[in-house]
């Protein structure tokens, strides 16, 4: 498939307009140029972007085969990739008011490796678009194998997917309506949000400016000059309101979010229309955050994590699936339809840890007359320094409110934990997800015989530190938590492995073929049971191993006899066994042409030994495992 | 396996690190000596403070290092002034590496990095092992891991 082919003039002019910028400097700078050249070299500048692109136009292309959807670009460096649909964790629609005006968008999909955008179509028409999404929506299905239905059977909704009989021509699943923004929430959005960029900024350039702005003070009365201040910093705020505001607005108009099977869709934006999948089996946290005037006036945000790396989460806004704002409860009910869990009554920490807090806050306290003494020392004006004192007396009411707003709960599949008082968290998190949990002890911490927990989750938000985290737990206390957790990741693993087990029972079994999900014709035809045997450790193998270790696992695995391990039944495949499977290096990670995984008959209890589990990225058994698996993909 | 310690050769390579940031620290007192903004005895008594700081930080952590491979999760006990326990959960393993840099090369050591998709704790290293221990760790924690069965872990 090609791009739309409008995109080659946006694409260069997109790329150009920064050197014409530059050049327009350049040539304002340097007079004696003169504007023709100045022109004549604009003009070769955007000559070439508009050759490069049609170049780019020619080599770009991107195609949905069965497992993978490929890409191969690049004009002077080929980059070829192709990304199982599996490891697919969002797809991203974009489209700012120039690009809906010409009439295409951009697509990104986000994988959970590496920390950037995976696959990048830049530009196509918009219904394409929305095909691609539907489409790597439809095929990872119906291409997926029977674990991701034991993944997704306990979740609400998914029944209603009629999902089990999307054979290969069927449309993709209808869309439920979670939630859809209103416009007195829109408002209330718009007049929550503060940006405190513009000031950031301002205090950036002032700092480098104050030697100059202090010349000017001294001719101006003190009053006037207080006045002044007074209302430029107001100013200051209000502009920085209305400029959050507007941001606000424009983002999160007609926010809409969807479930469609598996999937949660969601819409937003003014001037720049998003639109996304994520699929809620790789949904890794859920954080419903509020704060005093929001808890005041019974509304909460939510946010929906995923693995993989959010577009837009290093600039504006978090989550791009983030609920901005609704009622508590209508969040509360969102989210038990994404993550069932019950009703959470928190476990606080010890009261005797509201010491701990007073102290700190007396602490900053201290630190401040300390400051304010400082300060009137140097300049010898004998104000009130010790003003500060006074905030003592909110140390005992923001210690106990500290203390009050923490706690963690633990349901029956998830942990909740919550934090923080102006900007409260609550951070739902699958056991299934944890990924490690960590017990921090700080000195002080120790001297309260006190303790933090971290379930760390893959989740993209927890790297900027807000991580479900139960702190300042007596040790006791924490301890027990961070076994139970271990234990109930472990039983929630065993349980997520039993009903794979299951699934895999049935799709051996030609009678039950077509109960599981699997796509249609795979009953017509069954697979020969030794294709079965295809390992499926390949996932937690460690393929980035040094090539050390990938050579002595090669001289090991070179005693598992070739025909002792697979021998399928090649019949009905045209295909050359006798050869390695066909591997392709991507450059930044390597994929392989048939991915074991990709099987939906993968896998059975032989994986449980071990021994055959086989790397596929380092050897020739692997390659055959490729291939049998690409035999049973050649039956349907 | 029982609680293991780390071997005691990594301490010289701790200690080594502790002189050298010392060092480092220590320049800028050097330095205003050299200016005649501090007295003599400045950098001494600094390069003093910071290497008995550090090297008791490194002799502390080589104690404190403990790991332990149980039934189902690699339990990692750390950290001097803030203490840290991590379990890895063996399911959630996604690769693991040994490696060995110049300075561990020179006293003969490696060490072990196990990597997991969490964000926060996504690689813990396990250091002061020797060569053979180290591949070894990682043949039992990968097979360890594959025994486990992670499936699709994000």
């Amino acid at each position: 498939m090609k791009l739309a082919p409008q995109s080659v003039p946006y694409r260069a002019l997109q790329k150009v307009s920064g050197i014409v910028v530059v050049l327009f400097f350049v040539v304002n700078n340097n007079p004696e140029w003169g504007l023709a050249p100045a022109a004549a070299v604009a003009g070769a500048v955007v000559l070439a972007a508009f050759a490069y692109e049609v170049a780019y136009y020619r080599r770009f292309d991107y195609e949905l085969t069965e497992d993978t959807l490929d890409i191969s670009s690049g004009v002077i460096s080929r980059r070829e990739r192709e990304i199982p649909y599996r490891r697919i964790q969002n797809v991203d629609v974009s489209r700012s008011v120039i690009q809906r005006a010409i009439g295409v968008a951009a697509v990104d999909l986000e994988t959970a490796g590496g920390s950037s955008t995976e696959g990048s179509i830049r530009f196509v028409v918009p219904d394409e678009a929305t095909r691609l999404q539907r489409e790597v929506q439809r095929r990872k299905s119906t291409g997926s194998d029977t674990k991701t239905d034991g993944e997704s059977a306990d979740r609400p909704g998914s029944e209603a997917s009629g999902r089990t009989d999307a054979g290969p021509g069927a449309v993709g699943p209808d869309e439920e309506e979670l939630f859809a923004i209103s416009p007195g929430e829109l408002a209330l959005v718009g007049a929550l949000s503060f940006d405190g960029r513009l000031i950031g900024l301002l205090a950036f350039l002032s700092s480098g400016s104050v030697p100059v702005l202090s010349s000017f003070i001294p001719d101006a009365s003190a009053v006037a000059l207080t006045a002044t201040a007074i209302v430029g910093v107001g100013g200051l705020f209000l502009v920085s309101w209305v400029l959050g505001a507007g941001i606000a607005f424009s983002n999160y108009y007609g926010f809409r979010l969807s479930r469609a099977g598996d999937e949660l869709r969601y819409e937003r934006g003014l001037f720049r229309r998003y639109s996304g999948s994520i699929p809620t089996e790789k949904v890794q946290a859920l954080r419903i955050a509020d704060n005093p005037a929001k808890r005041a006036l019974g509304y909460a945000s939510l946010s929906i994590e995923t693995a993989g790396y959010a577009p837009g989460q290093g600039g504006d806004q978090g989550s791009q699936a983030a609920v901005p704002i609704a009622s508590t409860d209508r969040v509360y009910r969102l989210a038990r339809e994404v993550e069932s869990f019950g009703e959470p009554s928190f476990h606080r920490p010890p009261k005797r840890i509201r010491w701990r807090y007073a102290f700190r806050y007396a602490l900053v306290v201290g630190a401040f007359v300390a400051v304010a003494y400082g300060v009137n020392w140097y300049f010898g004006a004998g104000a009130p320094w010790y003003a500060p004192v006074a905030l003592l007396l909110a140390v005992p009411p923001a210690a106990h409110l500290k203390w009050k707003h923490r706690g963690y709960w633990l349901g029956d599949d998830h942990l909740l934990t919550r934090n923080g008082f102006w900007s409260r968290t609550v951070t739902v998190v699958p056991y299934y997800r944890i990924q490690n949990v960590i017990d921090t002890r700080t000195v002080f911490q120790r001297r309260w015989d006190v303790a933090t927990i971290v379930a760390d989750t893959a989740g993209s938000s927890s790297i900027a530190g807000n991580d479900a985290a139960a702190v300042d737990f007596a040790t006791d206390e924490a301890v027990d938590l961070r076994e139970t957790l271990r234990e109930r990741l472990r039983a929630s693993v065993a349980e997520h492995r039993d009903r794979r087990d299951r699934f895999e029972w049935f799709a051996g079994d030609a009678e039950g073929a077509g109960d599981d999900g699997e796509p249609a014709g795979e009953g017509d035809e069954p697979v020969p049971d030794t294709a079965g045997s295809a390992p499926d450790g390949d996932e937690l193998i460690p393929d980035a191993d040094d090539e050390a270790s990938s050579e002595g696992d090669d001289e090991r695995r070179s005693d598992v006899p070739d025909d002792g391990v697979i021998r399928p039944d090649f019949s009905g495949s045209g295909r050359d066994y006798s050869e390695p499977a066909e591997r392709i290096d991507t450059g930044e990670y390597a994929v392989d042409r048939n991915p074991s995984d990709m099987g939906g008959d993968g896998r059975n209890e032989d994986d449980e030994g071990g021994t055959d589990s086989v790397d596929d990225e380092t050897d020739d058994v692997g390659g055959e495992a490729n291939d049998v698996d690409d035999a049973s993909d050649d039956e349907r | 396996m029982t609680t293991q310690t780390l071997h005691p050769r990594v301490q010289v390579v701790w200690v080594l690190r502790a002189v050298l940031i010392a060092a480092v620290l220590t320049a800028p007192f050097v330095g205003g000596v050299y200016l005649d903004r501090l007295p003599e005895w400045a950098p001494i008594a600094a390069g003093a403070v910071f290497l008995v700081l550090g090297v008791g930080h490194a002799l502390l952590r080589y104690r404190r290092w403990s790991y332990e491979i149980r039934e189902d999760a690699l339990y990692l006990d750390r950290g001097v002034v803030t203490q840290v326990r991590t379990t890895v959960p063996l399911v959630r393993i996604q690769h693991v590496d040994s490696r060995r840099g110049p300075v561990e090369r020179g006293v003969g050591l490696a060490s072990c990095v196990v990597y997991t998709a969490g964000s926060r704790g996504a690689d813990v290293r396990i250091p002061g092992l020797t060569p053979d221990g180290a591949s070894d760790l990682r043949e039992e924690l990968k097979r360890l891991a594959i025994r486990a069965d992670g499936e699709d872990a994000v």
